[in-house]
Protein backbone atom coordinates (compact mmCIF):
# COMPACT_ATOMS: atom_id res chain seq x y z
CA UNK A 1 0.00 0.00 0.00
CA UNK A 2 2.81 2.18 0.70
CA UNK A 3 4.77 1.28 -2.54
CA UNK A 4 1.64 2.60 -4.27
CA UNK A 5 1.01 5.60 -2.57
CA UNK A 6 4.52 6.81 -2.71
CA UNK A 7 4.21 5.85 -6.22
CA UNK A 8 1.06 8.44 -7.24
CA UNK A 9 2.55 10.86 -5.05
CA UNK A 10 6.16 10.35 -7.23
CA UNK A 11 3.38 11.29 -10.28
CA UNK A 12 2.13 14.13 -8.66
CA UNK A 13 5.27 15.41 -8.39
CA UNK A 14 6.44 14.91 -11.52
CA UNK A 15 9.93 13.30 -10.52
CA UNK A 16 10.49 9.11 -10.01
CA UNK A 17 13.95 7.34 -9.66
CA UNK A 18 14.10 5.09 -12.37
CA UNK A 19 14.55 1.53 -9.99
CA UNK A 20 11.48 2.91 -8.56
CA UNK A 21 9.40 2.90 -11.81
CA UNK A 22 10.79 -0.82 -12.59
CA UNK A 23 9.47 -1.91 -9.03
CA UNK A 24 6.13 -0.31 -9.76
CA UNK A 25 5.71 -1.77 -13.53
CA UNK A 26 6.24 -5.24 -12.01
CA UNK A 27 3.34 -5.19 -9.78
CA UNK A 28 0.74 -7.63 -11.47
CA UNK A 29 -2.52 -5.18 -11.63
CA UNK A 30 -2.12 -1.66 -12.28
CA UNK A 31 -5.89 -1.42 -10.33
CA UNK A 32 -4.36 -0.11 -7.06
CA UNK A 33 -2.30 2.52 -8.75
CA UNK A 34 -5.45 3.70 -10.88
CA UNK A 35 -7.81 3.51 -7.66
CA UNK A 36 -5.60 5.82 -5.72
CA UNK A 37 -4.62 8.10 -8.33
CA UNK A 38 -8.28 8.64 -8.69
CA UNK A 39 -8.68 9.03 -4.21
CA UNK A 40 -5.81 11.76 -4.28
CA UNK A 41 -7.04 13.65 -7.09
CA UNK A 42 -10.19 14.05 -4.99
CA UNK A 43 -8.44 14.46 -1.60
CA UNK A 44 -5.96 17.28 -3.96
CA UNK A 45 -8.95 19.00 -5.04
CA UNK A 46 -10.68 19.60 -1.87
CA UNK A 47 -7.66 20.47 -0.55
CA UNK A 48 -6.95 23.24 -2.47
CA UNK A 49 -11.11 24.34 -2.11
CA UNK A 50 -9.94 24.21 1.78
CA UNK A 51 -7.02 26.24 1.12
CA UNK A 52 -9.03 28.73 -0.81
CA UNK A 53 -11.72 29.38 1.98
CA UNK A 54 -9.28 29.76 4.52
CA UNK A 55 -6.86 32.41 2.59
CA UNK A 56 -10.20 34.54 1.64
CA UNK A 57 -11.72 34.23 4.91
CA UNK B 1 32.82 38.40 -35.27
CA UNK B 2 35.91 37.49 -37.11
CA UNK B 3 37.62 34.18 -36.34
CA UNK B 4 41.26 35.56 -35.89
CA UNK B 5 40.11 37.17 -32.55
CA UNK B 6 41.60 35.47 -29.18
CA UNK B 7 38.92 32.66 -28.40
CA UNK B 8 37.48 34.53 -24.87
CA UNK B 9 36.78 37.62 -27.26
CA UNK B 10 34.01 36.01 -28.58
CA UNK B 11 31.92 35.98 -25.22
CA UNK B 12 32.34 39.82 -24.89
CA UNK B 13 28.34 39.60 -25.84
CA UNK B 14 27.76 37.34 -23.01
CA UNK B 15 29.79 39.32 -20.42
CA UNK B 16 28.08 42.42 -21.90
CA UNK B 17 24.53 41.07 -20.78
CA UNK B 18 25.51 39.87 -17.69
CA UNK B 19 26.70 43.10 -16.67
CA UNK B 20 24.06 45.31 -18.49
CA UNK B 21 20.97 43.45 -16.82
CA UNK B 22 21.91 44.84 -13.30
CA UNK B 23 22.57 48.37 -14.21
CA UNK B 24 19.53 48.17 -16.20
CA UNK B 25 17.52 46.95 -13.66
CA UNK B 26 18.65 49.31 -11.26
CA UNK B 27 17.26 51.98 -13.39
CA UNK B 28 13.63 50.82 -13.91
CA UNK B 29 13.33 51.48 -10.12
CA UNK B 30 13.40 55.42 -10.89
CA UNK B 31 10.82 57.33 -12.32
CA UNK B 32 12.38 57.12 -15.42
CA UNK B 33 9.62 56.84 -16.95
CA UNK B 34 9.80 53.60 -18.11
CA UNK B 35 8.00 51.94 -15.08
CA UNK B 36 4.67 51.70 -13.19
CA UNK B 37 3.73 54.76 -11.10
CA UNK B 38 4.11 53.62 -7.27
CA UNK B 39 0.86 56.18 -7.16
CA UNK B 40 -1.06 57.99 -4.64
CA UNK B 41 -3.09 54.77 -2.64
CA UNK B 42 -2.63 52.44 -0.17
CA UNK B 43 -3.35 49.56 -3.12
CA UNK B 44 -1.44 51.02 -5.85
CA UNK B 45 1.76 51.04 -3.54
CA UNK B 46 0.79 48.11 -2.47
CA UNK B 47 0.51 46.86 -6.04
CA UNK B 48 3.64 48.44 -6.97
CA UNK B 49 5.91 46.70 -4.22
CA UNK B 50 4.15 43.15 -5.58
CA UNK B 51 5.54 44.75 -9.03
CA UNK B 52 9.10 45.64 -7.99
CA UNK B 53 9.52 41.92 -6.23
CA UNK B 54 8.09 40.10 -9.14
CA UNK B 55 10.92 41.73 -10.98
CA UNK B 56 13.55 41.35 -8.96
CA UNK B 57 13.11 37.85 -8.36
CA UNK B 58 12.91 37.45 -12.33
CA UNK B 59 16.29 39.21 -12.74
CA UNK B 60 17.76 36.73 -9.86
CA UNK B 61 16.49 33.80 -11.59
CA UNK B 62 17.81 34.82 -15.01
CA UNK B 63 20.94 36.01 -13.85
CA UNK B 64 21.38 32.14 -12.22
CA UNK B 65 20.37 30.48 -15.35
CA UNK B 66 21.82 32.10 -17.88
CA UNK B 67 25.33 32.41 -15.38
CA UNK B 68 25.26 28.63 -15.46
CA UNK B 69 24.34 28.59 -19.38
CA UNK B 70 27.54 31.40 -20.38
CA UNK B 71 29.90 29.58 -17.54
CA UNK B 72 29.29 25.66 -18.87
CA UNK B 73 29.55 27.24 -22.61
CA UNK B 74 32.79 28.80 -21.60
CA UNK B 75 34.30 26.61 -18.76
CA UNK B 76 33.31 22.76 -21.00
CA UNK B 77 34.05 23.82 -24.49
CA UNK B 78 35.31 21.55 -26.94
CA UNK B 79 38.99 23.36 -27.71
CA UNK B 80 39.71 22.28 -24.20
CA UNK B 81 38.57 19.05 -25.15
CA UNK B 82 34.92 18.61 -23.27
CA UNK B 83 33.43 15.65 -23.64
CA UNK B 84 29.56 15.29 -23.09
CA UNK B 85 28.46 13.17 -20.62
CA UNK B 86 26.38 10.38 -20.97
CA UNK B 87 23.54 9.36 -17.94
CA UNK B 88 19.74 9.15 -18.18
CA UNK B 89 18.98 10.59 -15.02
CA UNK B 90 19.00 12.45 -11.72
CA UNK B 91 16.70 12.36 -9.31
CA UNK B 92 17.79 14.84 -6.70
CA UNK B 93 18.56 17.69 -9.27
CA UNK B 94 14.97 16.82 -10.72
CA UNK B 95 13.42 17.16 -7.45
CA UNK B 96 15.20 20.57 -6.46
CA UNK B 97 14.21 21.97 -10.42
CA UNK B 98 10.60 21.17 -9.68
CA UNK B 99 10.49 22.03 -6.12
CA UNK B 100 12.18 25.34 -6.32
CA UNK B 101 9.85 26.32 -8.92
CA UNK B 102 7.29 25.57 -6.45
CA UNK B 103 8.28 27.57 -3.43
CA UNK B 104 9.27 30.80 -5.67
CA UNK B 105 5.41 30.20 -7.03
CA UNK B 106 3.49 30.28 -3.61
CA UNK B 107 6.38 32.90 -2.09
CA UNK B 108 4.85 35.13 -4.74
CA UNK B 109 1.44 34.52 -4.60
CA UNK B 110 1.33 35.01 -0.73
CA UNK B 111 1.69 38.85 -1.21
CA UNK B 112 -0.21 38.96 -4.26
CA UNK B 113 -3.34 37.16 -2.59
CA UNK B 114 -3.22 39.71 0.20
CA UNK B 115 -3.31 42.70 -1.96
CA UNK B 116 -6.18 40.95 -4.60
CA UNK B 117 -8.61 40.97 -1.29
CA UNK B 118 -7.60 44.29 -0.28
CA UNK B 119 -8.61 45.18 -4.24
CA UNK B 120 -11.73 43.35 -4.20
CA UNK B 121 -12.92 44.52 -0.43
CA UNK B 122 -15.68 47.51 -1.14
CA UNK B 123 -17.00 47.43 2.00
CA UNK B 124 -17.93 50.14 4.42
CA UNK B 125 -17.35 52.51 1.66
CA UNK B 126 -17.36 56.53 2.64
CA UNK B 127 -19.62 57.08 -1.06
CA UNK B 128 -20.25 55.45 -3.88
CA UNK B 129 -19.80 56.90 -7.77
CA UNK B 130 -21.57 55.72 -10.84
CA UNK B 131 -18.71 55.49 -13.69
CA UNK B 132 -20.64 55.18 -17.23
CA UNK B 133 -18.47 54.42 -20.12
CA UNK B 134 -20.40 56.39 -23.47
CA UNK B 135 -19.36 56.44 -26.79
CA UNK B 136 -16.73 59.16 -26.25
CA UNK B 137 -16.71 60.45 -23.25
CA UNK B 138 -17.61 59.31 -19.37
CA UNK B 139 -20.59 60.22 -17.00
CA UNK B 140 -19.67 60.38 -13.60
CA UNK B 141 -23.13 60.12 -11.05
CA UNK B 142 -22.40 60.86 -7.03
CA UNK B 143 -25.35 57.93 -5.86
CA UNK B 144 -25.18 59.96 -2.19
CA UNK B 145 -25.59 63.77 -3.43
CA UNK B 146 -28.37 64.82 -6.61
CA UNK B 147 -25.31 65.35 -8.82
CA UNK B 148 -23.98 63.70 -12.54
CA UNK B 149 -22.25 64.99 -15.16
CA UNK B 150 -20.42 64.09 -18.54
CA UNK B 151 -16.44 64.42 -18.39
CA UNK B 152 -15.66 65.13 -22.12
CA UNK B 153 -12.40 65.56 -23.94
CA UNK B 154 -10.88 69.50 -23.05
CA UNK B 155 -7.87 69.37 -25.49
CA UNK B 156 -8.92 71.46 -28.81
CA UNK B 157 -9.08 70.15 -32.22
CA UNK B 158 -6.56 72.65 -33.39
CA UNK B 159 -3.98 71.15 -31.14
CA UNK B 160 -5.31 67.59 -32.54
CA UNK B 161 -5.43 67.97 -36.47
CA UNK B 162 -1.25 70.00 -35.84
CA UNK B 163 -2.08 73.32 -36.18
CA UNK B 164 -1.08 74.32 -32.94
CA UNK B 165 1.63 72.63 -30.40
CA UNK B 166 0.60 70.03 -28.21
CA UNK B 167 -0.15 71.62 -24.50
CA UNK B 168 1.34 69.50 -21.67
CA UNK B 169 -1.56 67.24 -20.82
CA UNK B 170 -2.66 66.85 -24.96
CA UNK B 171 -5.54 64.40 -24.62
CA UNK B 172 -5.38 63.43 -20.78
CA UNK B 173 -7.60 67.00 -20.11
CA UNK B 174 -11.42 67.34 -19.30
CA UNK B 175 -13.88 70.03 -19.24
CA UNK B 176 -15.03 68.80 -16.01
CA UNK B 177 -12.96 66.68 -13.90
CA UNK B 178 -14.06 64.17 -10.95
CA UNK B 179 -13.79 65.86 -8.10
CA UNK B 180 -13.62 63.28 -4.57
CA UNK B 181 -12.31 64.03 -1.32
CA UNK B 182 -9.37 62.74 0.42
CA UNK B 183 -8.69 60.66 2.96
CA UNK B 184 -12.33 58.46 2.20
CA UNK B 185 -12.78 55.30 1.04
CA UNK B 186 -14.82 56.10 -2.84
CA UNK B 187 -16.24 53.10 -4.09
CA UNK B 188 -16.81 52.52 -8.20
CA UNK B 189 -19.35 51.05 -9.79
CA UNK B 190 -18.80 50.91 -13.53
CA UNK B 191 -20.83 49.64 -16.38
CA UNK B 192 -21.63 51.48 -19.68
CA UNK B 193 -23.94 52.84 -22.22
CA UNK B 194 -23.31 51.17 -25.02
CA UNK B 195 -19.50 48.95 -25.51
CA UNK B 196 -17.54 47.82 -23.63
CA UNK B 197 -15.08 50.46 -21.96
CA UNK B 198 -11.99 50.56 -19.58
CA UNK B 199 -11.56 53.18 -16.77
CA UNK B 200 -8.25 53.35 -16.10
CA UNK B 201 -6.15 55.53 -13.83
CA UNK B 202 -2.77 53.91 -12.97
CA UNK B 203 -1.74 56.47 -9.80
CA UNK B 204 -5.58 55.11 -8.19
CA UNK B 205 -3.90 51.82 -9.37
CA UNK B 206 -7.83 50.92 -10.87
CA UNK B 207 -8.18 49.59 -14.52
CA UNK B 208 -11.59 47.86 -14.68
CA UNK B 209 -13.68 47.16 -17.62
CA UNK B 210 -17.51 48.68 -18.00
CA UNK B 211 -20.02 46.45 -19.56
CA UNK B 212 -23.05 47.41 -20.85
CA UNK B 213 -25.49 45.67 -18.65
CA UNK B 214 -22.98 44.80 -15.61
CA UNK B 215 -22.00 46.45 -12.38
CA UNK B 216 -17.91 45.99 -11.65
CA UNK B 217 -16.89 47.62 -8.34
CA UNK B 218 -13.86 48.60 -7.11
CA UNK B 219 -12.34 51.36 -4.87
CA UNK B 220 -10.26 54.01 -3.36
CA UNK B 221 -8.58 56.38 -0.84
CA UNK B 222 -6.63 58.97 -2.18
CA UNK B 223 -4.33 60.25 0.68
CA UNK B 224 -2.71 63.37 -1.59
CA UNK B 225 -4.24 66.03 -2.91
CA UNK B 226 -3.83 66.29 -6.98
CA UNK B 227 -4.84 65.86 -10.43
CA UNK B 228 -4.46 62.18 -11.46
CA UNK B 229 -4.99 61.32 -15.31
CA UNK B 230 -6.05 58.12 -17.36
CA UNK B 231 -7.15 56.66 -20.17
CA UNK B 232 -10.15 54.25 -21.50
CA UNK B 233 -8.14 51.36 -21.46
CA UNK B 234 -10.42 49.10 -23.98
CA UNK B 235 -10.51 49.99 -28.04
CA UNK B 236 -14.23 51.57 -28.25
CA UNK B 237 -14.57 52.87 -31.24
CA UNK B 238 -13.23 55.82 -33.51
CA UNK B 239 -12.73 58.24 -30.78
CA UNK B 240 -11.43 55.57 -27.83
CA UNK B 241 -7.97 57.71 -27.33
CA UNK B 242 -10.24 60.80 -27.22
CA UNK B 243 -12.05 59.81 -23.98
CA UNK B 244 -9.64 60.65 -21.09
CA UNK B 245 -10.16 60.84 -17.21
CA UNK B 246 -9.23 63.55 -14.97
CA UNK B 247 -9.33 62.44 -11.36
CA UNK B 248 -8.74 65.89 -9.05
CA UNK B 249 -8.75 65.18 -5.20
CA UNK B 250 -9.23 67.93 -3.07
CA UNK B 251 -9.34 68.27 1.03
CA UNK B 252 -13.12 66.99 2.27
CA UNK B 253 -14.28 70.75 3.14
CA UNK B 254 -13.15 71.99 -0.21
CA UNK B 255 -15.05 69.29 -2.05
CA UNK B 256 -18.41 70.16 0.20
CA UNK B 257 -18.64 73.38 -1.17
CA UNK B 258 -17.50 72.02 -4.64
CA UNK B 259 -21.00 69.79 -4.56
CA UNK B 260 -22.67 72.97 -3.28
CA UNK B 261 -21.48 74.99 -6.04
CA UNK B 262 -22.30 72.57 -9.05
CA UNK B 263 -25.97 71.91 -7.12
CA UNK B 264 -26.49 75.95 -7.17
CA UNK B 265 -25.28 76.05 -10.55
CA UNK B 266 -28.08 73.19 -11.60
CA UNK B 267 -30.47 74.68 -9.66
CA UNK B 268 -30.31 77.84 -11.49
CA UNK B 269 -30.47 76.51 -14.90
CA UNK B 270 -33.19 74.52 -14.23
CA UNK B 271 -35.33 77.98 -12.86
CA UNK B 272 -33.79 79.72 -15.94
CA UNK B 273 -35.44 76.92 -19.01
CA UNK B 274 -38.12 79.47 -19.84
CA UNK B 275 -35.33 82.71 -19.89
CA UNK B 276 -35.87 83.78 -23.68
CA UNK B 277 -32.44 83.19 -25.85
CA UNK B 278 -30.65 85.68 -27.91
CA UNK B 279 -29.80 84.34 -31.11
CA UNK B 280 -26.26 85.26 -30.30
CA UNK B 281 -26.46 83.40 -26.80
CA UNK B 282 -27.38 80.30 -28.35
CA UNK B 283 -24.88 80.08 -31.10
CA UNK B 284 -22.11 81.12 -28.91
CA UNK B 285 -23.03 78.28 -26.08
CA UNK B 286 -24.35 75.37 -29.34
CA UNK B 287 -20.82 76.27 -30.77
CA UNK B 288 -19.31 74.80 -28.01
CA UNK B 289 -21.98 71.98 -27.64
CA UNK B 290 -20.94 71.15 -31.53
CA UNK B 291 -17.63 70.67 -30.65
CA UNK B 292 -17.90 68.72 -28.19
CA UNK B 293 -20.76 66.30 -28.75
CA UNK B 294 -21.14 66.34 -32.60
CA UNK B 295 -18.11 67.52 -34.26
CA UNK B 296 -16.47 63.96 -34.13
CA UNK B 297 -18.86 62.66 -36.65
CA UNK B 298 -20.43 66.06 -38.56
CA UNK B 299 -17.28 67.39 -38.79
CA UNK B 300 -16.31 70.90 -37.83
CA UNK B 301 -17.54 72.79 -40.95
CA UNK B 302 -20.81 70.63 -40.75
CA UNK B 303 -19.62 68.76 -44.28
CA UNK B 304 -20.22 65.33 -42.40
CA UNK B 305 -18.54 62.26 -43.87
CA UNK B 306 -20.99 60.64 -45.92
CA UNK B 307 -22.16 58.32 -46.98
CA UNK B 308 -22.08 57.57 -42.98
CA UNK B 309 -22.51 60.86 -41.33
CA UNK B 310 -24.36 62.93 -43.59
CA UNK B 311 -23.37 66.85 -43.91
CA UNK B 312 -25.81 69.29 -41.86
CA UNK B 313 -24.42 72.08 -43.50
CA UNK B 314 -26.92 72.69 -46.93
CA UNK B 315 -29.25 69.61 -45.36
CA UNK B 316 -32.46 70.51 -45.85
CA UNK B 317 -33.46 68.85 -42.84
CA UNK B 318 -31.32 71.68 -40.72
CA UNK B 319 -31.47 74.75 -43.00
CA UNK B 320 -35.77 74.37 -43.71
CA UNK B 321 -38.87 74.71 -41.90
CA UNK B 322 -39.92 71.90 -42.93
CA UNK B 323 -37.44 69.42 -41.34
CA UNK B 324 -37.31 71.73 -37.65
CA UNK B 325 -39.80 69.29 -36.44
CA UNK B 326 -37.80 66.18 -37.75
CA UNK B 327 -34.28 67.59 -36.73
CA UNK B 328 -35.46 68.58 -33.18
CA UNK B 329 -36.44 64.87 -32.70
CA UNK B 330 -33.31 63.58 -34.57
CA UNK B 331 -31.12 65.26 -31.90
CA UNK B 332 -33.24 64.11 -28.71
CA UNK B 333 -33.90 60.62 -29.66
CA UNK B 334 -31.28 59.49 -32.06
CA UNK B 335 -31.78 57.94 -35.26
CA UNK B 336 -32.21 54.29 -35.06
CA UNK B 337 -29.98 51.86 -37.57
CA UNK B 338 -27.53 55.07 -37.77
CA UNK B 339 -23.98 55.43 -35.35
CA UNK B 340 -26.83 58.66 -34.33
CA UNK B 341 -27.30 58.62 -30.96
CA UNK B 342 -29.96 60.31 -28.54
CA UNK B 343 -29.25 63.04 -26.75
CA UNK B 344 -32.57 63.95 -24.68
CA UNK B 345 -30.28 62.47 -21.54
CA UNK B 346 -27.11 63.52 -22.39
CA UNK B 347 -27.53 67.55 -22.77
CA UNK B 348 -29.29 69.72 -20.77
CA UNK B 349 -32.50 71.83 -22.09
CA UNK B 350 -30.60 74.32 -22.58
CA UNK B 351 -27.19 72.81 -24.18
CA UNK B 352 -30.20 70.92 -26.63
CA UNK B 353 -31.38 74.26 -27.76
CA UNK B 354 -28.16 75.94 -28.58
CA UNK B 355 -27.10 73.05 -30.57
CA UNK B 356 -29.60 73.05 -32.75
CA UNK B 357 -30.27 76.80 -33.26
CA UNK B 358 -26.15 76.85 -34.16
CA UNK B 359 -26.79 73.62 -36.46
CA UNK B 360 -29.54 75.68 -38.41
CA UNK B 361 -27.83 79.27 -38.65
CA UNK B 362 -23.81 77.68 -38.94
CA UNK B 363 -21.76 77.00 -42.47
CA UNK B 364 -24.15 79.53 -44.27
CA UNK B 365 -27.54 77.23 -43.28
CA UNK B 366 -28.91 81.25 -41.82
CA UNK B 367 -32.07 80.25 -41.09
CA UNK B 368 -32.60 82.95 -38.98
CA UNK B 369 -34.37 80.13 -36.73
CA UNK B 370 -33.87 80.01 -32.80
CA UNK B 371 -35.02 77.29 -30.34
CA UNK B 372 -35.68 77.93 -27.03
CA UNK B 373 -34.98 75.15 -23.93
CA UNK B 374 -38.76 75.37 -22.92
CA UNK B 375 -39.47 74.39 -26.44
CA UNK B 376 -37.50 71.17 -25.58
CA UNK B 377 -38.71 70.65 -22.58
CA UNK B 378 -42.31 70.44 -24.12
CA UNK B 379 -41.30 68.51 -26.52
CA UNK B 380 -40.26 65.67 -24.27
CA UNK B 381 -43.12 66.29 -21.90
CA UNK B 382 -45.27 65.73 -24.81
CA UNK B 383 -43.35 61.96 -25.66
CA UNK B 384 -43.80 60.97 -22.47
Amino acid sequence: MWRVLQAVLAAFFGVQSERKRREDFQQSSPWPFILTGVLMTLVFVVAVGFLAHWASS
Amino acid sequence: MPACLPKVWRLLPAGFLLIALPVAGSQVNTSSGWNMPPGVTGISQNIFSLHMIIFWICVVIALVVFGVIFWSLFAYRKSKGAKAAHFHENTLVEVIWTALPLIILVAMAVPATATLKQLYDTSEADMDILVTGHQWRWHYQYMEEDLSFFSNLATPRSQIEGQEDKGDFYLLEVDQPLVVPTGQKIRFLFTSNDVIHSWWVPDLGIKKDTLPGFINESWTRIEEEGTYRGQCAELCGRNHAFMPIEVKAVSPEAYQSWVEERKAAAASEAANVDRERSLDELMQRGEEVYTTYCAACHQEDGGGMPPAFPALKGNALVQEESGRQQHLETVLHGRSGTPMPAYSDTLSLADIAAVITYERNAWGNNSGDRVQPAEIRELLDSDD
